[in-house]
């Protein structure tokens, strides 16, 4: 199934590849995660997996991390049958993990994080002076613009994902699985990521590189293995294979079009912003009609999402006038600006958006709970079928509506996150970010919702920090920087290096 | 409960609860099945009513804690706001301040002073940021002071027999299976006459909801729409006026008002509330769970004195339970 590679110095060295999956396999309980899988990964190679959310890539890492035990099947390191059953033992060998959602101390700095678990020390007791100088090192090397004395909590997702970069880096990984790194990650970090993917390639680490960014695996990867319903379904040399094929292999089926998107003849305007300013964004003008998606395209930290969230009420806005449907209001509160009809999806589904230890059903319903009954007593019979209702309706996979969101795959859960507010019945939709982490399959269903809003006559906010996205779907693209905008843009009326470039700022 | 009711209420960690519930109650009833083939007097209309009387009023302070705790708070002052306003209802009642000294007064005026903690209790959490357990330990400690300044240390006697009398007495009755007469105490009436209220608030009510949003995640609560900042103050208010309520409960009962009374009832009531399947994480607690948990600590407490046990032995036996009930209850929760 898998081909080899022509030999490299390294492997050639060892004789045997760094690690081969025979026949791995996991179940839980009736659930059969991962079917037999056999892999083989090269020393120094840039292997890409691709799938569907679901389709076993989380489960494949946590076996190859020593976080769950397999069911069955074998694992040989180097040749070498060995029992990978626990973390300890797969980080001796040399495999780490950088995941998705960054796992680090949030209130520690930048140096005592790269350094956690090896700290340096003088005489027993913690060096700081030389773990600052060493990260401030490293991270200068690798070329990202971060302080290491920096408390992680102060920096945006994106460079803490560098930071869990930089700290595996140190760890000397022979084998570093990347789980989603660029989802929160701007282009500068981007390229400043595959950079350091590179060097590790170089001096001979393999990386296990998963990305639901399929333009992203053929610029980074040597080959790419796809699953689907936990099997794999084949692996490909990238030079071998283009999108289309990958895209068909993953979902079994062939999408001509992610971005499907009718056109929505533009209505009356909804909201009007005037120069409104606040923390992190300054002199911010748009306006959206009924039927219109307005982009908002820039790096992260650019002041897209505290501009959002002034208009939702988090963070009022200091100066500057807003106009809902012709009239002058103030967004003082959320509920000031549900009561308008203005809905939020924010950003980070963990943080913001969803109450993970409490049910689907219950955070599908948590803005609506004001109309689930009399008073503030609750309609039980209505609570449940609004649930279900709206489980059906945006194909939220879950075992019931009972089941808690945190045993949800990402791209359920971003489901809820999107679905709690379709029953609100708003009439200006706010969406930060709403496909990171998500895969293309969901991706699609996700702008189907969009275009139905857009037909009941609503108007969309979206922020996205991937180009393609905004720059296929927005009827207005605003871009974003240092707080204000500094260019607006029709229906693709300008090519992605010129929006790219403002963005930047170059 | 209907199959819908069921899933419905399951759907906020209750289904869990009412099984763990269940689970409880066995625990309960296998303990005084026990004792009542071990003892000649446990299984007898005094001594039932009698438990029924010791459990009540930490059973009142355990479901006022359990709202704070789901939100993700804790409230230790609840002791001493017993013991504090024990003290304030005696003062009340053997003073001549006309309407404030008669028992409606004076108990309409506790009550009153409970409200008043919560609301600052929340003042401080929600508007100065202050941690829930340093706020509420400030006020333990200061409430207690604030009770002895006021009685210069002495302990007030209360000699209005109408309102000591209240704690003895019992409403409704049914013969006892040796024949004699059972009557259900009023101070286990006080019990439901809360739990009654606080399990439709919790469980029936959006803003029962509303804390359970809060207590996993506050700030995807706010974003949602919901009152962070007037739950917060819910949750408080109910804690420490049910606090309150237990204070004029504990003066029927002793009669007497006294500051230091009451001393460690906020650990008894966190005890029973945890037992009760309470999680100290947030967003995981029921109204029946501490109401459960608290008799069981009062059965552990009245046993023991049945059957002769060093009474240290209590404390050790109370605290096993702990271990033991939260495991399994961890360990449900994980096969889930």
């Amino acid at each position: 199934m898998s081909m080899p590679l022509p030999a490299s110095p390294n492997s050639a060295a060892s004789g045997a590849p760094l690690l081969v999956l025979r026949k791995l396999d996991k179940r839980f309980g009736a659930t059969h995660a991962l079917k037999a899988v056999d892999l083989t990964f090269e020393e120094g190679e840039i292997h890409a997996i691709v799938g569907e959310n679901g389709a076993g890539k989380s489960t494949l890492i946590k076996l190859l991390t020593g976080v769950y035990p397999r069911s069955s099947g074998e694992v040989f390191w180097r040749g070498e049958r060995v029992p990978l059953v626990n973390p300890h033992e797969a980080i001796g060998l040399g495999i780490n993990a950088v995941h998705q959602e960054v796992v680090l101390c949030r209130h520690l700095s930048v140096a005592s994080n790269i350094f956690l678990g090896d700290e340096m020390t003088r005489a027993g007791l913690l060096n700081h002076k030389a773990m600052l100088d060493e990260a401030q090192r490293l991270l200068d090397e690798l070329g990202f613009d971060l302080p290491a004395g920096a408390v992680l909590s102060s920096l945006t997702i994106g460079q803490q994902q560098l930071v869990a970069t930089a700290r595996a880096e140190r760890r000397g990984a022979k084998f570093l699985i990347f789980d989603e790194p660029t989802a929160y990650l701007t282009r500068q970090e981007t390229a400043a990521l595959f950079k350091l993917i590179r060097r590790l390639k170089a001096n001979g680490v393999t990386i296990v590189y998963i990305s639901h960014r399929l333009e992203e695996v053929f610029e980074l990867c040597d080959r790419v293995s796809i699953l689907r319903d936990g099997a794999l379904v084949g692996t490909r040399r990238v030079e071998e294979t283009n999108e289309a094929d990958l895209i068909a292999l993953m979902i079994n089926r062939t999408i001509d079009q992610i971005y499907l998107k009718d056109k929505v003849p533009l209505g009356a305007t909804i909201l009007e912003t005037e120069a409104i300013g606040g923390k992190g964004f300054h002199d911010v003008s748009i306006r959206v009609r009924e039927g219109e998606i307005v982009g908002l395209y820039g790096l992260i930290g650019a002041g897209r999402s505290e501009f959002v969230l002034s208009l939702f009420g988090r963070f009022p806005a200091a100066s500057g006038k807003i106009f809902w449907k012709g009239a002058e209001v103030a967004i003082r509160s959320e509920r000031a600006a549900m009561a308008l009809g203005v809905a939020l999806a924010p950003e980070s589904r963990r943080d913001q958006g969803l109450c993970l230890n409490l049910g689907v059903g219950f955070n599908i319903n948590l803005p609506i709970y004001r109309r689930l009954g009399l008073g503030p007593l609750i309609n039980l019979a209505k609570e449940a079928s609004c649930a279900d209702k709206q489980i059906r309706d945006v194909q939220i996979k879950t075992a019931s509506r009972a089941a808690l969101v945190s045993s949800l795959s990402g791209g359920n859960q971003q489901k809820v996150v999107i679905g709690k507010w379709l029953n609100h019945g708003a009439k200006l939709f706010i969406f930060d970010e709403p496909t990171v982490g998500v895969d293309v399959g969901t991706k699609a269903e996700i702008y189907r919702l969009l275009g139905s809003l857009l037909r009941q006559g609503a108007g969309i906010i979206m922020i996205s920090s991937y180009l393609p996205e905004v720059y296929e779907l927005a009827d207005t693209l605003h871009v974003f920087r240092r707080g204000g905008i500094v260019a607006s843009h029709g229906f693709k009326d300008a090519s992605h290096e010129t929006i790219l470039t403002e963005a930047i700022g170059v | 409960m209907s199959d819908q009711n069921v899933s419905n209420a399951r759907r906020n960690g209750a289904g869990l609860n009412i099984l763990l519930g269940l689970t409880l109650l066995g625990l309960l009833l296998a303990m005084w099945l026990a004792l009542s083939f071990e003892t000649t007097t446990f299984w007898s209309a005094v001594n039932i009513a009698n438990l029924l009387r010791q459990g009540a009023m930490i059973a009142i302070l355990a479901i006022g804690e359990t709202f704070v705790i789901i939100t993700g708070g804790i409230d230790l002052s609840v002791g001493a706001v017993a013991g504090f306003v024990s003290m304030m209802v005696a003062w009340l009642l053997t003073h001549d301040l006309g309407l404030a000294s008669s028992i409606a007064g004076a108990i309409a005026i506790s009550l009153a002073i409970g409200v008043f903690i919560g609301a600052f209790h929340a003042f401080g959490v929600v508007q100065m940021g202050l941690p829930p357990f340093i706020m509420t330990l400030a006020t333990m400690y200061s409430l207690r002071g604030i009770g002895l300044l006021i009685t210069n240390g002495a302990t007030i006697s209360i000699t209005n027999d109408a309102f000591t009398g209240f704690s003895r007495a019992s409403f409704l009755g049914f013969p006892w299976t040796d024949g004699s007469w059972f009557e259900i105490p009023m101070l286990f009436w006080m019990v439901l006459l809360v739990a009654v209220p606080a399990y439709i608030l919790l469980n029936q009510s959006r803003w029962g909801r509303y804390l359970f949003a809060i207590g996993s995640n506050s700030e995807a609560a706010r974003l949602s729409g919901v009152n962070v900042k007037a739950m917060t103050y819910l949750a408080y208010i109910i804690s420490a006026s049910f606090a309150a309520f237990v204070g004029v409960l504990l003066a029927m009962r002793i009669g007497i008002g006294n500051p230091t009374q009451a001393e460690g009832w906020e650990l008894q009531a966190i005890a029973s509330s945890v037992i009760g399947g309470t999680s100290l994480f947030g967003a995981l607690g029921s109204v029946h769970g501490p109401l459960i948990g608290s008799f069981i600590l009062t059965t552990i407490n009245n046993g023991a004195n049945l059957l002769n046990l060093n009474p240290f032995w209590q404390r050790i036996i109370t605290g096993a339970l702990i271990i033991i009930v939260v495991y399994f209850d961890g360990l449900r929760r994980k096969k889930r």
